[in-house]
């Protein structure tokens, strides 16, 4: 009897602390004592209910879940920043006040992005994140820049994840909606910021191997003096391989109607497209992680875009050079004609002590890079379709302490890559432009990241335009640089 | 002086009658409330004379809201409280206290007509939540399956969700019934029919039950709890009962008590 009163006093308290978690575990605990004939059934509902109204009144126990969420994770961050970018006009721009004339826009600004993503009963899963800003390729929002003072009119929250999928096939993610970027990449191609609309089809695969290693037997080891010697150990030589598939289908651009009243409108010469614009990727690629956190991984990944939707009826320009800053804007910067590219990211990592390091790099071609230099009336520049990256970064920011420090150069052509994805930081949303970036980072906290980044870029073909609209509203873009200072919270 | 003696034996004569007619208000379970209930308070009230009792058995829910709002002394559940009730009542300062009275076991059961003598817990959560739709599909001869189930309200909806179903939504095509009795009946009726119904009310006619994994409801696989379906039923009271609901509390969990809930088809407290 005494025995178990001490067994039911024990698991009360053991119960009783932390009461949120353990109320869900307490079944199991309860139904074995019982079983074990530890205690009664109506002293276990006792127990029960007691842990029942504890937890019920903790704060997670106020919260309520559907019963298909299997699990739930909610994530964000917000961000301050500073940053600085100017850009400079070439020395030939008729109508500017000077050769060289600068533009710079100095902003203070932050960004908040809340997060719920989770998994469903029967192998669903799904997404949904909160972000600030209406801009596909930022999140964030500048102090002071709407009515006001202290305005509210740009502070406004937008979806930017919205997605469910399903990965109840073996090695197989299918994927619907607003999503994060499921493809491998750089910001050489694709901005961080992008969340992709349409749906994605996940492979991945690993195979393990292993090569020599085992005992060596102790008859055959000899010592010098012809003794028998202890058999020997060796560790076999571990090796594993991640083949994965990532294939998109992105609705790029909606057109609307499919089908208008009456005759086809015609603008420029050219039919009103009446369907919507895709961007269709197939990605394959390899990681392969040797022993002693070595790896390398490559990632190859073909563009194709279909339809021309709404807004993408006009062949790319991208500016021009010799004409006024004004004429040169206003030139086609948009247009997804002539565009099937192929990119390959790359990754080698090792590291030294406990330090990671990494070297990266990417390579990209526009097969129809040709074509798209005729169309936007360079056809003496149909060379200008590749684009690179090289960079390397050591250390890594997952807690307090951390550091890293990162740097790449990167040259992008002309008429390589599709300017409405490239990075809109570095270098301001456009093509054409080559040079250097710097970034170092801090970990304050586990969840305080502080950031310094510089970049410098110039215009890489003096005879063209840089194509792309960022910030900085001038083309060509003779000269750019940035600086962001960045104090980051992640939860 | 004998006039005042009168006047205080009337006065304890009238208190006395008031004490014999007290009203025990019980409401919740179907499954405890069809039935098993009513024939404990007709046996209480033949020892206890002058009681009478109220009984609304409109489902476990309603019993657990009765005691939260105050609206009965007895909360008949044959499902444990939900966190949100504890809570609700905690708001209340309501303590919700089970006691067990009987245990069940949740009897799957198909019209008699039907060949299917035996499911796997994987077909009866397949079959309850749509994703087989036909007989065939688990051996029967074929024909669409008609799946009946308790309203919302009932504490063998929720349980049957929880033992049976892995939490999943029923089918959307499923029809729901107000008590054990009528499911029962329907699938009695129906030789397409399946549902489930406690213990108690698999003597119906016209129904089989259909062993589980090779384990049927009984007595022993109940007590066992090698029956998968198997629960306890509960009386929820706010905090250690009183009066006159402790009295029918000690009466449901006596040896007399527990006899009557054999009688009618409950596995008794072992």
């Amino acid at each position: 009897m005494l025995f178990k009163k001490f067994v039911l006093i024990a698991v009360a308290t053991g119960l009783m602390i932390g009461v949120t978690a353990r109320a869900q575990d307490a079944g199991a605990l309860l139904d074995l004592l019982v079983k074990k004939r530890l205690i009664t059934d109506q002293e276990a509902e006792e127990v029960r209910s007691e842990l029942t109204k504890d937890a019920a009144a903790t704060s997670a126990g106020k919260l309520k879940l559907s019963a298909p969420i299997t699990e739930v994770e909610l994530y964000g961050d917000m961000r301050v920043r500073y940053e600085t970018r100017e850009g400079a006009t070439a020395s030939t721009v008729p109508g500017t006040p000077g050769p060289n004339d600068t533009l710079k826009r100095s902003r203070e600004r932050y960004r908040f992005r809340l997060g719920l993503r989770g998994t469903l009963a029967d192998d669903w899963f799904f997404g949904l994140r909160l972000e600030t800003s209406t801009n596909p390729r930022s999140t964030n929002v500048t102090f002071g820049d709407d009515a006001g003072p202290f305005g509210k009119a740009s502070d406004a929250i937008g979806i930017g994840q919205a997605y469910l999928g399903y990965s109840g096939f073996r090695d197989i993610r299918l994927t619907a909606g607003k999503m994060p970027n499921p493809l491998v990449t750089t910001l050489m191609v694709w901005d961080g910021d992008i969340n992709p609309e349409g749906l994605a089809e996940q492979w991945k695969h690993s195979y393990n191997f292993s090569f020599g290693g085992g005992t060596t037997p102790a008859a055959e080891s000899s010592s010098k003096d012809g003794k028998n010697v202890a058999a020997v150990e060796s560790e076999p030589f571990k090796v594993k391989l991640d083949l994965f598939m990532n294939l998109a289908q992105f609705v790029y651009d909606d057109s609307n109607p499919e089908n208008p009243l009456g005759v086809r409108a015609v603008s420029g010469g050219r039919l009103v497209p009446n369907s919507d614009a895709w961007l269709l990727a197939w990605q394959m690629g390899a990681r392969l992680n040797l022993p002693k956190n070595v790896y390398f991984q490559v990632a190859p990944v073909l563009y194709n875009y279909t339809g021309a939707g709404d807004t993408f009826n006009n062949f790319f320009v991208g500016g021009q050079q010799g004409i006024t800053n004004t004429a040169s804007m206003a030139l086609n910067q948009v247009g997804i004609n002539s565009l099937l590219v192929l990119e390959v990211p790359a990754e080698f990592g090792f590291k030294i002590g406990e330090l990671p390091v990494r070297i990266f790099g990417d390579f990209a071609v526009n097969f129809d890079g040709g074509d798209r230099a005729i169309a936007a009336g360079h056809p003496e520049a149909q060379d200008q379709r590749y684009a690179y990256q090289i960079g390397a970064g050591i250390g890594q920011l997952k807690v307090k302490h951390d550091w890293q420090l990162q740097a790449f150069w990167q040259h992008t052509e002309q008429y390589a890559l599709d300017p409405n994805l490239v990075d809109s930081d570095f270098f301001d949303s456009r093509v054409n432009v080559q040079g250097v970036v710097v970034q170092g980072g801090y970990a304050l906290s586990d969840a305080i990241i502080f950031n310094l980044s510089y970049g410098y870029g110039r215009r890489a073909d003096r005879s063209l335009g840089t194509g792309g609209v960022g910030d900085i509203g001038i083309n060509p873009l003779d000269k750019y640089q940035i600086f962001q200072a960045d104090l980051n919270v992640k939860f | 002086m004998k006039i005042t003696h009168l006047a205080l034996a009337l006065g304890l004569a009238f208190a006395a009658t008031e004490a014999r007619a007290e009203k025990l208000v019980i409401k919740g379970s179907d499954t405890l409330g069809a039935k098993l209930v009513p024939q404990l308070a007709e046996q209480f009230k033949a020892q206890h004379p002058g009681t009478t009792f109220d009984i609304a058995a409109e489902g476990s829910t309603t019993g657990i809201a009765a005691i939260i709002d105050g609206t009965a002394q007895i909360g008949m559940s044959s499902r444990r409280a939900k966190s949100s009730e504890v809570g609700a009542a905690s708001a209340k300062g309501v303590h919700m206290k089970p006691t067990i009275v009987a245990y069940d076991g949740i009897a799957v059961i198909v019209n008699s007509a039907n060949p299917i003598k035996s499911l796997t817990k994987k077909q009866v959560e397949q079959i309850f939540a749509g994703d087989i739709t036909d007989w065939s599909a688990v051996g029967g001869s074929g024909g669409k399956i008609s799946v009946y189930t308790r309203n919302t309200s009932s504490g063998t909806y929720s349980d049957f969700k929880e033992l049976a179903m892995k939490k999943r939504d029923y089918a959307s095509g499923s029809q729901k019934m107000a008590g054990n009795e009528q499911i029962a009946a329907e699938v009695g009726k129906n030789s397409n029919g399946v549902g489930y119904v406690g213990l108690a009310y698999t003597k119906a006619g016209g129904i089989r039950v259909v062993s589980i994994d090779g384990v049927l409801p009984s007595v022993q696989t109940v007590h066992a709890k090698t029956y998968p379906y198997a629960r306890p039923t509960f009386y929820y009271t706010n905090g250690d009962p009183t009066g006159l609901a402790k009295q029918f509390l000690d009466f449901t969990i006596s040896a007399a008590g527990q006899k009557i809930a054999a009688q009618v088809g409950f596995v008794p407290i072992p």
